[in-house]
């Protein structure tokens, strides 16, 4: 059986409007984000690998497993969507149980699974609460919890930062490296960009239904020449280093930083760029350091989607 | 590319069976039903006919405690045959249908209003199995209404009557039986395609009643205007009392119009157009029409 979330040339409409347009993905296991402007796909992207939402047109193959398939892809796959939806009245704990029995758990076997997974998500001391009375951040936890609880392959999580408090939101990306340290595929979607940019082992970038980047946020940030790379030089004499740096013909802009660390540099080839900081260094000129400053997911996202968000 | 190894085991043992997994989607929403008061009232108020009944099959097997007691001549009209049977089901029939009304809106409208669904399908389910675990819900609480009071009646008759009874009138236990589970279905269906369509309660209450008396007028107006008799297949109440009057072997108190397998027809095509009304609303996402 393949290990990967595979799409090809998926198309779904919503009559007349576009949900996702020609989608062409080889998810790999690890974490993955999916990262776009609000309606630009991704709870649809989501849809279409848990079977929820059918495609148009193209195949879909979660590892291995058809959408189609719905008895055995949801055993291994597991879902948080975004809203809450707990029963009225129900606690945290008979929600996760619930969940469980619903996969055919018996009961003392699900009762012991939704208390491992409650206290995976640090949710212990409220599982007997209802969820009703939960804050935004515990009822995101107790639906991670009814999502993990039955140790799913490929856990499909829409925003499930959302709410989450610094401790808590630590925690929880740790849960997903674990995870996908495990082998399995984390899928998330996020609006905190920073955040994915962070723990994700890659990104793929949605705008208007339409993938627009897909890999390592490097690979992705590699792949886009046409756009310039910005660095940020720490150095003692910036005004220097700025008219040394003019000279290149690579290099599209060159500023001082307004936070007085250094230059800021735009060039377009990389390679001539880390030539000429080793000629500078080496003609005498201290550079401190080189950091490049829009290797993160927000910088690839106002590159590629520009306004769109 | 990361690469990774798999480092978990998945669970392996085994699972209980689907019948076990059906109940546990309306394990909810039996304590929310029984905390309506009306409910349990209506519970209550329709079991007073089959008392009722029970206490005319009674005396009707015990005639000499009437004769004995200077009413002879009641004793006479006392008969438990199938049109005794046809106005108990008449009468229980339309305490199941407020029962419907009263129960059904509030069994799929929250999971709607929640978007809740995308939570059941994400799990090893159907839509079919989540309208069947919904619908045991109704079959179950309309159950006591009207098929437990039903065979109970007639089991009282039968076993008052004796043996020879029972194998002469055995098809008005399966009349009972069937007849109801038609009924059951249909209000059943009516009442979860109102709360699938209408968030509200007590308007999908009263859509699920206006359901059976709306249809009936039309089909009367569709016989009157056309000058015909097949207006009445509109009407569920025509197409059940002309059902169990075939199944209890009682003629129906109107002459002409369709006959029992036609209306039967009807009902079938009647649950079938209410299944498809109600599959369409259930899709696990919001979809943009």
């Amino acid at each position: 059986m393949s290990d990967f979330i595979v799409f090809k040339d998926v198309s779904k409409f919503y009559g007349e409007v576009l949900g996702v347009n020609r989608v062409d993905l080889h998810i790999p296991p690890g974490i993955t984000s999916l990262v776009g402007p609000n309606g630009s796909g991704k709870t649809t992207l989501m849809n279409l690998m848990t079977g929820l939402v059918h495609p148009g047109s193209g195949t879909i193959t979660v590892r291995g497993l058809s959408p189609f398939q719905p008895e055995k892809l949801m055993r291994i796959l597991g879902y948080a969507t975004q809203y809450d939806a707990a029963p009225r009245g129900v606690t945290g704990y008979d929600f996760v149980v619930a969940g469980l029995l619903l996969y055919g758990y018996a009961p003392g076997e699900a009762e012991r699974r939704a208390r491992q997974a409650i206290e995976t998500v640090s949710m212990t001391q409220a599982a007997d609460r209802k969820v009703a009375a939960y804050s935004k951040g515990m009822r995101q936890r107790i639906r991670l919890a009814q999502a993990i609880a039955h140790e799913p392959s490929v856990l499909v999580l829409d925003e499930p930062l959302n709410g989450l408090d610094p401790l808590v939101r630590a925690e929880t990306i740790a849960l997903f490296r674990n995870y996908a340290a495990e082998g399995r595929h984390v899928i998330l979607s996020s609006h905190v960009l920073q955040e994915v940019d962070v723990f994700s082992d890659q990104v793929i970038l949605i705008a208007n239904g339409m993938i627009v980047a897909e890999g390592e946020i490097k690979n992705v940030r590699e792949e886009i020449h046409e756009h310039p790379s910005q660095f940020l030089l720490h150095c003692q004499n910036p005004s220097r280093v700025a008219s040394l740096l003019f000279e290149e013909t690579h290099i599209t802009e060159v500023k001082l930083d307004p936070e007085g660390r250094g230059v800021l540099v735009l060039t377009r080839h990389r390679d001539a760029f880390s030539e000429a900081v080793q000629r500078i260094a080496l003609s005498g000129v201290e550079i401190d350091g080189v950091v490049p400053t829009d290797e993160n997911v927000d910088a690839l996202y106002e590159y590629l989607i520009g306004g769109g968000r | 590319m990361a690469v990774f190894r798999r480092g978990y085991q998945r669970y392996t043992g085994p699972l209980v069976s689907p019948w076990q997994r059906l109940l546990v989607i309306p394990r909810f929403v039996w304590p929310r039903l029984l905390s309506q008061r009306f409910v349990v009232v209506l519970l209550v108020v329709s079991l007073f006919w089959p008392l009722a009944c029970s206490v005319f099959v009674y005396f009707a097997n015990h005639l000499e405690l009437l004769q004995n007691n200077g009413a002879g001549p009641l004793a006479k009209v006392l008969a438990i045959n199938g049109a005794f049977f046809s106005v108990f089901m008449n009468v229980q029939s339309t305490f199941a249908m407020i029962l419907a009304a009263v129960a059904g809106p509030g069994l799929i409208a929250p999971d709607l209003a929640n978007n809740a669904l995308p939570l059941y399908f994400a799990r090893p389910l159907s839509r079919w199995t989540y309208i069947l675990a919904r619908m045991i819900v109704l079959l179950s609480i309309l159950s006591l209404v009207t098929l437990i009071p039903g065979l109970f009646v007639f089991g009282m008759q039968a076993s008052m009557a004796g043996w020879d009874w029972f194998v002469a009138h055995w098809t008005y236990g399966t009349g009972i039986a069937l007849g109801f589970l038609l009924w059951m279905i249909t209000v059943s269906l009516v009442a979860m395609t109102s709360s699938a369509y209408v968030k509200w309660r007590v308007v999908a209450g009263a859509l699920v009643m206006a359901f059976f008396f709306v249809l009936t007028g039309v089909g009367q107006i569709v016989n009157q205007v056309l000058r015909v008799q097949w207006g009445s297949l509109l009407s569920p109440g025509y197409l059940m009392l002309t059902i169990w009057g075939r199944l209890l072997g009682v003629e129906t108190p109107w002459e002409g119009g369709p006959d029992a397998t036609e209306c039967m027809l009807a009902l079938f095509v009647l649950i079938g157009v209410l299944l498809a009304v109600l599959l369409r609303k259930l899709r696990p996402v919001e979809v943009v029409s």
